[in-house]
């Protein structure tokens, strides 16, 4: 569960119509938004969709072709100390110093970003107790396991006791256990301590379950921006009911397409009584899987599985689940996260 | 097949990387259109100052007789097959602004000769031809000749010059004096070494050498180091903070001067333990040493900017290694065009590269015996050739890796 800080909060970090072109590719195009103090903002997108180059420009890492970056209205551009010591970011890809301990790592990006040594290693010492890596302090880099140099790379972007902290991926490469340890942590850094969290994934369960606010990009545009809750209350109530086809030998098969779907919303919306779940009612098939979405999609499950036999499909497995940020992602876009 | 599977597999690998692969394939051929050019006004001519004291000699028909004036010209005459000159012959005002000429390896071999050159060769000519009136004297000529004059060659009898350029100016003068007077060498020949040079062993004459390679070698290290922070992707981390490039290339080039020092230092103390022994004081070449590491690490920040990682950083790096092994005078002596002239010295070409003021200094303290002062223009040099190299070094490596981009 998350809770959300009040709308009120005060703005730490504006970005304004940041664009960054690649060649030909468009990797972010106009990107506006305000992050609160104190909230964890998730860039949901898929790989390719822009993200890492949104925060990059975000933290200073890459300069926007347009557009400016504002750390408390300093802007981020021309590397103003005031608004990089602000900021700390924790890249997709581990990046750490083979031949430096743990201590040493912080100690030394501690005082990249200024910080007295004594001081550095007493906040070294502190973070690496958060992360379970007290007792590694002393172990080179290059000695942990994966999941540990996740946890390491993750706490380097945190010596300098920053107000925003950038996540680029944090859960990626990362075991369930270690998902869960990481989930908690950077739940903690906003909760408990108040930083800001700006966090991108892939993953719709892990903005789900992190962010206050889901911002949705791809291809370089922020689709829409609002809290998890309020974003899955916009693509409809009900639950979502997925059922996975197959085509019967010499059946109609994806021909069907055409009319089955609308044969389906036909169906769902008999059953729903004409009641104002109409407007709620989707229907669509990505792959070999057909969503379908109403009030009440537990007892719509016969006499859609008779509609798909008649339309000479084969019903495979069925799911019958909550409405998720997939599906808000395919409502907006028309594909999946995963494709 | 699986061999070719891997031949071609390797083959495509290598088509991508096409910067490694093509310094990798033109840096042989570069060279050779290099040395072209360092010899493309023919071959190396050694440098031959001549002080001559010769007052001349008034013949019987009043006219004045000057064998140094005729010397000269046939050492002039020396050539290659291809009519480029052998021997750059110049003259000399004086015996120190001479000696500060082959210290600073403007010229190989100082000949002087002696204030009755002219009068000894005419009494020669003389007697050989029966004529009377010739001086007579002289202890070690026979007893019926006069007396022989002396003729001094000046040099540092450890350079390579000296002994090509040595040897080409007596047998000038041999067949001179044999011409002129008919007979064998009738003057008598004195070897004067430049400072201590007389005195070193073979082992001691490659010291300064092996030195200058203990520091260029450095190179290598100074790029690999700062490419790692490339390849890793450290920099990405450190972009975000308010370090600066200067930061970040200051800090890593004090470690590699600190350990080119230590390097200098241990390699003078292992020459000496094998009986090496300096004839100036050994600071100096201590310092000299310490500030050729200076401005090998500011090549070594240019290397670094051009790299992508370690792998680029070796390959890349063997190009300046060969400019300052191979175009320094620190392996043999290469032909010296002047440019122009700055304070009293002339600047040629490879004085940009900063082992030929190393390799000039190590050798006048080293083997000459200078001292601080006398080395003051080389170590002048370093200084600003560390300062332009860094600062290239700075500024190409935050324009190629640290601009936010």
């Amino acid at each position: 569960m998350t809770s959300n800080p009040p709308n009120t909060a005060e703005t730490v970090l504006r970005a304004e119509s940041l664009t960054k072109r690649y060649g030909d590719i468009l990797a972010v195009d106009r990107l506006s938004l305000e992050v609160r103090a104190g909230e964890i903002l998730g860039f949901l997108g898929p790989n390719g969709a822009g993200k890492t180059t949104a925060i990059g420009m975000m933290c200073g890492l890459l300069r926007p072709d347009a557009g400016e970056t504002f750390v408390r209205e300093r802007p981020v551009r021309g590397g103003d100390p005031e608004a990089l010591v602000r900021v700390g970011l924790a890249p997709q890809s581990v990046i750490l110093w083979p031949k430096l301990t743990c201590l040493e790592q912080l100690e030394f990006v501690g005082e990249m970003y200024g910080m007295p040594r004594p001081n550095a290693r007493r906040r070294g010492r502190e973070l690496l107790e958060t992360v379970g890596l007290a007792e590694k302090a002393g172990r080179l880099a290059r000695t942990l396991s994966g999941g540990m140099q996740r946890r390491l790379n993750l706490v380097l972007a945190l010596i300098h006791d920053p107000e925003i902290v950038i996540l680029d991926e944090p859960e990626a490469g990362l075991d369930p256990q270690g998902r869960v340890l990481v989930r908690d942590y950077i739940r903690s850094l906003a909760r408990e301590r108040g930083k800001t969290v700006i966090l991108t994934t892939h993953n719709m369960d892990e903005a789900d379950r992190l962010a206050d606010r889901v911002a949705i990009i791809d291809r370089g545009l922020l689709l829409t921006l609002d809290t998890p809750e309020e974003l899955k209350h916009r693509v409809g109530e009900g639950d979502v009911l997925e059922i996975e086809v197959s085509d019967v030998p010499g059946g109609p098969g994806r021909g069907a397409g055409p009319f089955l779907l609308p044969a389906l919303a036909e169906l769902a919306r008999a059953r729903g009584g004409g009641t104002g779940a109409v407007e709620a009612l989707a229907v669509s098939r990505i792959g070999d899987t057909i969503t379908l979405r109403a009030p009440d999609a537990v007892n719509l499950i016969p006499p859609v599985l008779d509609a798909l036999r008649l339309a000479g499909l084969r019903p495979g497995a069925v799911h019958l689940r909550e409405t998720t940020l997939e599906d808000v992602f395919i409502a907006l876009t028309g594909r999946s996260l995963r494709e | 097949m699986r061999l070719l599977s891997i031949f071609r597999k390797t083959l495509r690998e290598q088509s991508r990387d096409l910067w490694l692969l093509a310094l990798t394939l033109v840096a042989a051929p570069v060279f050779v259109v290099l040395y072209w050019l360092l010899f493309i006004g023919g071959s190396t001519a050694y440098g031959v100052l001549v002080l001559s004291a010769d007052h001349g000699a008034v013949l019987a028909d009043g006219t004045v007789f000057s064998a140094g004036d005729e010397l000269l010209a046939e050492l002039g005459k020396v050539t290659y097959a291809s009519g480029s000159p052998l021997l750059r012959v110049g003259r000399a005002s004086d015996l120190e602004s001479a000696k500060r000429t082959l210290a600073n390896r403007d010229a190989a071999l100082l000949l002087v000769l002696p204030e009755d050159f002219s009068r000894g060769i005419l009494a020669f000519r003389e007697a050989t031809s029966g004529g009377g009136g010739a001086p007579v004297g002289g202890s070690d000529g026979p007893s019926d000749l006069p007396a022989a004059p002396t003729i001094t060659f000046i040099g540092d009898l450890t350079s390579a010059a000296y002994a090509v350029s040595s040897v080409l100016t007596m047998a000038t003068l041999d067949e001179y004096l044999q011409t002129a007077t008919g007979q064998i060498r009738p003057v008598q020949l004195a070897e004067e070494p430049l400072g201590a040079s007389g005195v070193r062993t073979e082992f001691e004459t490659y010291v300064p050498g092996l030195l200058i390679l203990s520091v260029t070698l450095l190179i290598f290290l100074a790029a690999m180091t700062v490419a790692r922070e490339v390849e890793t992707g450290a920099l990405r981390r450190l972009r975000v903070t308010p370090m600066t490039s200067f930061d970040l290339l200051a800090g890593i080039s004090l470690n590699q001067v600190l350990v080119g020092i230590t390097g200098v230092l241990l390699t003078f103390g292992t020459a000496y333990l094998f009986g090496f022994r300096s004839q100036g004081p050994l600071w100096v070449a201590v310092l000299v040493g310490a500030v050729t590491t200076l401005s090998v690490v500011g090549l070594g920040l240019v290397v670094a900017a051009f790299s992508r990682g370690v792998t680029d950083a070796f390959v890349i790096g063997n190009f300046p290694l060969i400019f300052l092994m191979f175009f320094s005078g620190a392996i043999y002596p290469l032909p010296r065009t002047a440019l122009f002239t700055l304070a009293g010295h002339n600047v040629a070409v490879y004085d940009f590269i900063p082992a030929t003021h190393a390799v000039v200094a190590l050798n006048k303290v080293l083997t000459l015996g200078a001292g601080l002062g006398q080395v003051a223009y080389e170590l002048s040099a370093l200084v600003v050739l560390s300062a332009v190299y860094f600062a290239a070094g700075v500024w190409l490596f935050q324009r190629r890796h640290l601009r936010r981009n």
